[in-house]
């Protein structure tokens, strides 16, 4: 096994290209590391990425911030802007893990991990952040829904890295909020999760919507059904219920270890709706 | 100088007993100084590790290791045929611990180890494992108790069961146990109303953070030194000697620090692989398990299913009680349903009373001692029934269990009459503490639930030497599970008169004292601290024959107060009292070092009560709980360091918040564990939990000089029970299933309302 | 002679009784009683059993006196964890 941590992001590409044996990149290290302490993987390159300046910078861009892929969850929690602007992509950050974990682990990671059951899939599902991707073809730019495509498997080709999460800038009167279920109060992986970002407009009234379920498929799901229920409502009692009946048939999720088909599919439509109206009261409506 | 004799009980002013000294192994475990299993290196040390059966029942073919053997690296492989030797020459329980460490013929669970190698590094051994190729034939399993005992069940054992099965049973049912006096059925015509119940409880790991790990090497000439993690080193010895056909003598262990055990650390795993590999590689070998292996192959406690019937009048009197408890025990005999059997109704005074256990085998993993064995989810059905009765009557739970309590002279449902206990103190001190009635929301509940636990006490042996600078070494052959070397410290300062950090307590090896029963059944602190009290009463003895000689009168002119030597009265001279300092400074020249010993098999244990009270909260949407409150109250005796009676209260009631809410052992159709990992084996965490508060009674146990009772494992049992009543206080219907995991609590819910 | 509790599943190999009637002045001569006297009773009392004697529990005490009038309960071996 071999560990390189280069300077620039560029030789990190050309390192992953030339590897012909199964390559690891290492951000923060908080699953690569318990897998391979498992023994689940040996691979022969791992990558740190952590030497890397530009992955460490949380940056202001067109409004909104540009978060590179090393970042750490904690730093993510502490920062004021990000935290004002997206509150419950914030939220997702400083959920993953322990307090401890949250100082390595990283929001890239957390998604390139490609659990359906990520905190921070939802949460950047429903912001409609994008995750830039650096490669041997050059750079693009693909929606956070796109790097999840089944447990474990991401949507990285070969030799590619993220580079940067971008949040976008948002209108006035506008929140998001992320909520999970797991058995324990924190250090645990969620059994359901959903996240929610909405707008209203002058007059209280949701005017643009997305919703994210977690944990309830084989990948984390954008919910657009969900969403079309909100929009153009002040989200009361029926529009909310429309809301959960909208999540619920769009799970597929699977009975396991952590809770069953059933109450998968009850219990997201309960957290998309108390995710709603935290969203709405974040962007200074109703309560 | 009388040596008391420990009935004689003395109860006086204490000055060190009851206080709350530093620990002395405190600095060294924050510090990370202390030595665990894992922690002690040897010269030319080779890695052992297991490989594992991923069946949960087969039928080993063949084992072919010589590609493995042949790998550079590798210095030893060892199977179940290594160990055929001394097999014939074991009793029934020492066989069943050897097929455990290294499966004979049939891979019994998944996880169950069928090989072991030795290699030069982590990478070598790791790549000799795959290296062994195990032929199997896979046979159909079981795991859930009812299902094993169904007359079609896939057999373990085809001669396991013992006389006492009647015929026509599954052979995984194993044994049958009964327990009780009165006419049931009488006792039930009596009462104004019955309920009957089914119980579930799921099997819960004892969750100690650290892993089984040990440090064998046996040399050429047959002698061994084995250093390792575990509750009883001497159990460890003898169990390890008998395995390998080895003189106890010729095999030295030496107890480490210990990262937890709660009883899992009452066996051995590893410990005789290791021994067999550094036999055969001539090196070293140390073995550490991992978290997966520790889930997979060591022992849970049993998972149960439990019916209970109990008859009240609508005053609240218990007219009759009967429970039938089924507990599977992995695939060994030896399931704790005896003594859930035994203590299920051990709490109340019942005119008719009939319990039946019955002892069965599946393919899990053998079931070791977890506190309290066996009485925690007895516990939980019968208190819950009670529970359901006092709601039905619309009666106060505390009052109609002191109306039932078992005081001083009752027959309990085990057939001993009780000396003093303190059930009823509990249950004072439960309704005089502000939290009874404290003030309750919405969808919140309180939970109330007794316990009770025998206790041991057991062979243990103590030295205590007088060191001429008027410290004291004391010698021990307990593992500290919990304090207990500052609670010996405190017994023998107390004695002697001296300060409590004059004396030194460490956990000698088996070589340097007589035989100790293992740190179980809340032993220590009154057997070790037993034998301490009367060690120390010898060395006394010595230190005022010493004082005699050296002013010359009779050594029964000598009494020992407060640390000296003094002339028993007027007659006796008039003499300058000596310190234990002064006739230790002098002692070479007065006969040599003064020492104290002690070697007993402690009876008396006084048997120990509690009340719990719990509030909860339930999100009806989620099923999700939340502990808000929780206090314990429990007898202890007499508390020799309150702070770590404390720690036992607390301990047993987080122990029993994660069994009752969300630890189990999940299985696949496979039959493989789903769960071996802290992620998804899901003790409590820190922010899980309310700070516990407790409430010490002291009633104290004739059977011990100072009165101590023991306090680990009566605190882990009335936790089910009461978390159980409070939640479904909380959510408005009977939990009969644990752990109550939020998507059970949702099912319940759901179905109570029809849904 | 002394009166011996025994628990129910021993009942059947000691005649259908409850209690047993045995010459006993010690926990050893108990055991040796027990196992003369009911030879079906000898698995169990092989495997180990505590005696209780005036509700105080010992393991292996064969000395342990015992009076006409004591009660006297078999138990199944304890331990704990």
């Amino acid at each position: 096994m071999r560990y390189e941590a280069p300077r620039k992001l560029k030789r990190a590409v050309a390192l992953l290209s030339a590897e012909s044996g199964v390559a690891r990149v290492l951000a923060g290290g908080t699953d690569l590391l318990v897998q391979l302490r498992s023994e689940r993987i040996e691979p022969d390159l791992i990558l740190d990425i952590k030497r890397i300046e530009s992955m460490h910078a949380i940056a202001a861009e067109r409004g909104g911030y540009r978060i590179g892929a090393a970042v750490s969850c904690a730093a993510l929690g502490e920062h004021a802007g990000v935290k004002q602007l997206w509150p419950g992509v914030v939220e997702a950050a400083t959920l993953i893990g322990s307090t401890q974990v949250q100082g390595r682990a990283t929001m890239a990671g957390n998604l390139c991990n490609a659990s359906p059951a990520a905190d921070a899939a939802p949460a950047l599902i429903a912001a409609g952040a994008t995750v830039a991707i650096a490669g041997p073809g050059g750079r693009r730019e693909v929606p956070a829904e796109a790097i999840c495509l089944a447990p474990g498997r991401n949507a990285l080709e070969k030799g590619e890295i993220v580079e940067s999460l971008y949040l976008p800038a948002r209108p006035e009167r506008s929140g998001d909020a992320y909520l999970r279920l797991i058995p324990r109060s924190e250090m645990d992986i969620a059994v359901v999760s959903a996240g929610v970002s909405l707008s209203l407009d002058a007059a209280g009234r949701c005017s643009a919507a997305r919703v994210a379920l977690g944990a309830v498929a084989p990948r984390p799901l954008r919910v657009e059904a969900a969403a079309a229920a909100l929009i153009g409502s002040d989200l009361d009692e029926a529009v909310l219920a429309v809301l959960a009946a909208a999540c619920a048939a769009a799970c597929d999720p699977i009975d396991d270890k952590r809770g069953t088909v059933e109450y998968r599919t009850e219990v997201a439509g309960v957290l998309a709706k108390r995710a709603a109206v935290i969203a709405q009261t974040r962007a200074g409506g109703a309560a | 100088m009388p040596l008391d004799h420990p009935q004689d009980l003395t109860i006086k002013d204490f000055k060190i007993v009851g206080q709350r000294p530093l620990r002395p192994d405190g600095i060294d475990k924050v510090t990370g100084r202390a030595r665990f299993g894992a922690d002690m290196n040897a010269p030319g040390m080779l890695v052992g590790r297991v490989l594992r059966s991923p069946h949960a029942h087969a039928r080993i073919k063949s084992i072919d290791s010589a590609k493995a053997e042949a790998l550079p690296g590798v210095k030893a492989v060892v199977t179940g045929a290594d160990f055929g030797a001394v097999k014939d020459g074991l009793d029934d329980g020492m066989l069943d611990v050897l097929v455990n460490c290294m499966a004979q013929d049939k891979a019994l669970y998944d996880g169950h180890a069928v090989a072991a190698v030795a290699a030069i590094s982590q990478t070598v051994a790791r790549q000799a494992l795959k290296l062994i190729e195990v032929d199997y034939e896979v046979l159909p399993h079981v795991l859930d108790v009812d299902a094993a005992m169904q007359p079609d069940a896939p057999v373990l054992h085809e001669e396991a069961a013992d006389e006492s099965v009647p015929a026509g049973f599954s052979k995984n049912v194993v044994r049958r146990y009964e327990f009780g006096h009165g006419d049931v059925a009488k006792g039930f015509a009596e009462a104004d109303r019955i309920v009957e119940r089914r119980f579930k409880t799921e099997a819960a790991h004892q969750g100690y953070i650290e892993p089984h790990a040990c440090l064998a090497a046996m040399g050429p000439d047959g002698q061994a030194e084995l250093w390792v993690c575990t509750q009883g080193h001497y159990m460890v010895r003898n169990t390890c000697a008998a395995l390998l056909g080895m003189d106890a003598s010729q095999l030295r262990v030496t107890a480490s620090e210990i990262g937890g055990g709660f009883g899992g650390k009452t066996t051995v795993f590893i410990e005789p692989l290791a021994l067999a590999l550094s036999r055969k590689a001539g090196r070293p070998v140390k073995m550490t398990m991992s978290r997966e292996e520790v889930f997979r192959a060591t022992g849970p406690t049993s998972s149960s299913s439990i019916d209970v019937k109990i008859g009240m009048t609508r005053e609240g009197r218990i007219t009759a009680a009967s429970g039938e408890l089924r507990y599977q025990g992995g695939a060994f005999p030896g399931s704790p349903v005896e003594f859930g059997a035994m203590s299920a109704f051990a709490a109340y005074d019942v005119e008719n009373v009939k319990t039946v256990g019955w002892d069965v085998v599946a393919n899990r993993p053998k079931q070791a001692a977890y506190r309290a064995p066996g009485a925690p989810m007895a516990a939980y059905a019968v208190e819950s029934v009670i529970d359901e009765l006092c709601k039905q009557f619309d009666l106060d739970p505390l009052s109609v269990r002191l109306k039932n309590a078992a005081v001083e002279g009752t027959t309990s449902s085990f057939g001993v009459t009780y000396g003093k206990i303190g059930l009823s103190a509990t249950l004072e001190a439960a309704r005089a503490h502000p939290h009874y009635s404290a003030a309750l929301g919405p969808n919140q509940g309180r939970g109330l639930a007794c316990g009770f636990w025998f206790n041991f006490g057991g062979e243990t042996c103590v030295s205590l030497n007088v060191n001429a600078d008027g410290t004291v070494g004391l010698s021990v052959g307990t593992p500290d599970i919990g304090g207990s070397r500052a609670s010996m410290c405190q017994m023998a300062a107390e004695e002697l008169g001296i300060a409590y950090d004059k004396v030194r307590t460490v956990v000698a090896d088996t070589a340097s004292l007589g035989y100790n029963d293992v740190t179980d059944g809340s032993r220590v602190t009154f057997a070790s601290g037993l034998a301490t009290i009367q060690a120390a009463r010898d060395a006394i003895r010595k230190l005022c024959g010493r004082a005699a000689r050296m002013w010359g009168i009779d050594e029964d002119a000598v009494i020992w107060e407060e640390g000296y030597a003094k002339p028993a009265g007027g007659n006796a001279g008039s003499f300058e009292p000596l310190s234990l300092a002064e006739i230790a400074a002098v002692s070479a020249r007065t006969g040599g070092p003064i020492a104290g010993h002690t070697e007993v098999n402690a009876d008396g244990a006084g048997q120990s009560f509690a009340t719990h009270l719990v509030d909860s909260e339930v999100d009806p949407e989620t099923g999700k709980v939340k502990i808000l409150r929780y206090t314990v109250f429990q007898d202890a005796g007499k508390a020799i360091h309150p702070s770590y009676v404390e720690g036992q209260f607390q301990g047993g009631a987080v122990q029993g918040i994660g069994w009752a809410l969300n630890e189990e052992y999940i299985y696949g159709e496979d039959g493989r564990l789903q769960n071996p990992g802290f992620l998804d084996y899901r003790v409590p965490v820190a922010s899980d939990l309310p700070m516990i508060d407790t409430v010490i009674v002291e009633v104290p146990n004739p059977g011990h000089p100072y009165g101590v009772r023991g306090v680990g494992e009566t605190s882990i049992v009335p936790p089910l029970a009461a978390i159980a009543n409070s939640v479904s206080a909380a959510a408005a219907v009977r939990m009969t299933h644990l752990p109550m995991s939020p998507p059970r609590i949702r099912k319940a819910i759901e179905e109570a309302a029809g849904r | 002679m002394v009166t011996v509790k025994i628990w129910g599943s021993l009942k059947e190999a000691a005649g259908g009784r409850s209690e047993l009637r045995v010459e006993a002045a010690n926990i050893r001569q108990l055991l040796q009683r027990l196992g003369a006297e009911y030879p079906r009773l000898q698995p169990q009392l092989k495997r180990g059993v505590s005696v209780s004697v005036d509700g105080r529990i010992y393991r292996d005490a064969w000395f342990t006196e015992l009076k006409e009038d004591s009660e006297i309960v078999l138990l199944p071996r304890l331990s704990g964890g």
